[in-house]
């Protein structure tokens, strides 16, 4: 049997194309929408995962230091160290500040940490260039992505940095970029930057925002301990809010990549909607199109069927076509977006279902057309 | 077995109903015998078109009886639901316009409904290729309609109507769009293929040049169908 649906596309094969690439654009945006939710979803587990810490010590009742602020002072961590099962402590700051470069300064996230403590939060795998921190002063690690190179000087709170390590694809889970600074400089900073702040919060009464102040204590435990047991022991005994690496990342998860989920998730679902109302379009005038030709087939005698699987299979391979070069279209383009975007084979197997289940509803939009067809029609009378 | 092709008693069509109801026919009876080429004639919008659309199983009737060969089709209703089987089984038809389906050459365009029915590629083209050789266009078998020229595309629109070996064709002024000497050779072809192949064929023409090449005249009149001999012109021949 003659494969009409083949005919037609070879046919009028450049519109066909054209119109499938069109859709194909749509479908790549939507795998690049679907990318940058899971790339949000990895961004914000580095940090923890660099850390690595087993208990994160934060203030009171909050839900820090990400999701929420926390402070604590920094001789916690001398207490955690003496609590039973806990190895090493250490105190961690951090705060989002710019880095003057040129006209346009970078805004980053840096993480002040203790040169010379037990916990290193740089992880190794990450730093391609130079090393982490050896001196208490005047020592940046920075992203890749910052731009800056190996020994450029960055002048923060009218002090200057040398760039001593460069590390790549690390970002806060808010996106920033991140940077490293020795503990004593991150507070020095957040004390100059903050001097107005601190007048103004005198004058109010509020006091304490001193430079002893971080954002929270990170521990790793000794092996044979139970993480839920020395953390509720920490509970009881310091009254701080104490959270395992995996509640870390669950608080992340369910804070900050929960509302840009539905954001994103609501954003995908309409996209794919005008996929699928503009492929139910396409079919349709392709349909009407073809009526004339549709109406004589009647008439001569060829059965709906043929006629059917005509519409059926035009409309699946522009499914198919579109797919692919939607996925083509998210390949080249999805490395130019400033986050990161992570393109998963399953999402786009997940796409294509929904693909061929609108084509195939938008297919019948041509099959009722078709069946519809009067075949006296055919004939202008 | 009878020799009659197609046989019409008391067939009656009007459109529409009340003070907008139009009478086309009321109470046609005649009859075609195999092998007979039959000209239709009779005045614009006297009902030729839809007398042609009844027999062919496309606008059904308002009332009356039509039998195709031994079978009857209509008898005040369908007689079988699926009046697109009976045409593509038993008739070819043939319009004013060539209606090939753009898409598709020569070739596909002609084996279309014979693969419909069931035939295979190899011998519904093998006959294609026969009958576009009688038709004297074998050389354009894989062009697309848009290559060819009027006459050259109403020779492929007749061979598709043959393509099934239907024993009744109809067709709607086939000569509308060609000129004199092109039209007596389609309409010459069409006697021969009647001779040949034992067709009743029905052809609706405003062409008096072609009458004296058929075999008898039905001609709408006051609504009924009247049939005359033709008058042989031997200036035409
Ligand atoms: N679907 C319809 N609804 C209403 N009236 C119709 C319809 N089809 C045809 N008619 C009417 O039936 C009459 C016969 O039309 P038909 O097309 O059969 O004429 P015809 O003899 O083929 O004319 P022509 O030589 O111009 O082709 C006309 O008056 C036309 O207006
Ligand atoms: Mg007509």
């Amino acid at each position: 049997m003659i494969n009409l649906a083949q005919k037609d596309v070879s046919h009028s094969l450049g519109k066909f194309l054209v119109t499938a690439m069109g859709v194909g654009m749509l479908l790549g945006i939507v795998l690049i929408m679907i990318g940058v939710y899971r790339g949000m979803v990895v961004d914000a587990e580095i940090l923890i995962g660099d850390i690595n810490a087993d208990l994160w010590v934060v203030q009171e009742n909050t839900m820090g230091p990400f999701a929420e602020s926390s402070r604590v002072h920094e001789d916690l961590k001398d207490s955690i160290s003496v609590i039973d099962g806990v190895k090493y402590s250490e105190a961690i700051t951090f705060q989002n500040i710019q880095l003057p470069k040129g006209t346009m300064p970078v805004r980053v996230m840096a993480v002040g940490y203790d040169p010379f403590g037990n916990i290193n939060p740089i992880n190794p795998n990450r730093l391609i260039k130079g090393s982490k921190l050896t001196k208490d002063h005047y020592q940046i690690v920075v992203s890749k992505e910052t731009g800056f190179k190996m020994h450029d000087e960055i002048v923060l709170a009218r002090d200057r940095y040398e760039v001593v390590g460069i590390t790549e694809k690390t970002v806060s889970s808010g996106g920033d970029l991140l940077v490293y600074i020795s503990l004593k400089d991150a507070q020095k900073i957040q004390f100059l930057y903050s001097n107005s702040r601190v007048r103004n919060d005198r004058e109010r009464g509020i006091t304490g925002n001193d430079t002893t102040m971080v954002n929270a204590i990170i521990a790793t435990l000794k092996s044979g301990y139970n993480t839920d047991d020395v953390a509720t022991n920490i509970k009881e005994w310091k009254h701080k809010s104490v959270y395992t690496k995996q509640e870390q990342e669950d608080i992340l998860t369910k804070n900050l990549i929960e509302r840009a989920s539905k954001q994103i998730g609501l954003f995908t679902a309409i996209l794919i909607l005008v996929s699928t109302i503009i492929i139910a379009l396409i079919i349709y005038t392709m349909t009407l199109e073809k009526m004339k030709e549709i109406s004589i087939m009647k008439l001569i005698g060829i059965p709906n069927s043929i006629i059917i699987k005509m519409i059926v299979q035009e409309t699946l391979l522009l499914g198919v076509l579109a797919f692919i070069s939607g996925n083509i279209f998210s390949h080249l383009i999805y490395e130019k977006f400033p986050k990161r975007v992570v393109l998963e084979i399953p999402d786009a197997w997940m796409l294509f279902i929904v693909v061929i289940i609108a084509s195939i509803l938008s297919s019948f939009i041509g099959v009722k057309k078709v069946i519809s067809a009067d075949p006296a029609a055919a004939i202008g009378g | 077995m009878s020799q009659q092709s197609i046989r019409v008693e008391n067939l009656v069509k009007n459109f529409g109903e009340g003070d907008s109801r139009v009478d086309v026919i009321d109470g046609a009876s005649f009859s075609v015998d195999k092998g007979e080429l039959i000209a239709l004639i009779a005045p614009s919008g006297a009902g030729k078109t839809t007398l042609l659309m009844m027999i062919g199983c496309v606008q059904e009737p308002t009332s009356g009886q039509i039998w195709l060969g031994d079978e009857k089709v209509y008898d005040n209703k369908w007689l079988s639901k699926d009046t697109r089987t009976i045409r593509r089984e038993k008739i070819g038809f043939i319009f004013q316009a060539h209606y090939l389906i753009p898409f598709l050459n020569v070739i596909d365009n002609i084996t279309l409904l014979p693969q419909a029915n069931g035939q295979t590629k190899e011998e519904a083209e093998k006959f294609a290729m026969e009958l576009l050789e009688y038709l004297d266009i074998a050389d354009k078998a894989h062009a697309m309609s848009s290559q060819l020229s009027g006459g050259q595309n109403q020779r492929v629109a007749i061979a598709r109507a043959l393509a099934n070996k239907p024993k009744i064709i109809l067709a709607d002024e086939p000569t509308a769009a060609l000129d004199t000497e092109r039209s007596v050779s389609v309409v010459q072809m069409l006697k021969k293929i009647a001779i040949e192949q034992d067709v009743a064929i029905i052809m609706v023409t405003h062409d008096n040049a072609m009458l004296p090449l058929c075999d008898r005249i039905l001609k709408i009149e006051d609504k009924k169908v009247v049939s005359s001999k033709v008058m042989k012109d031997t200036s035409m021949i």
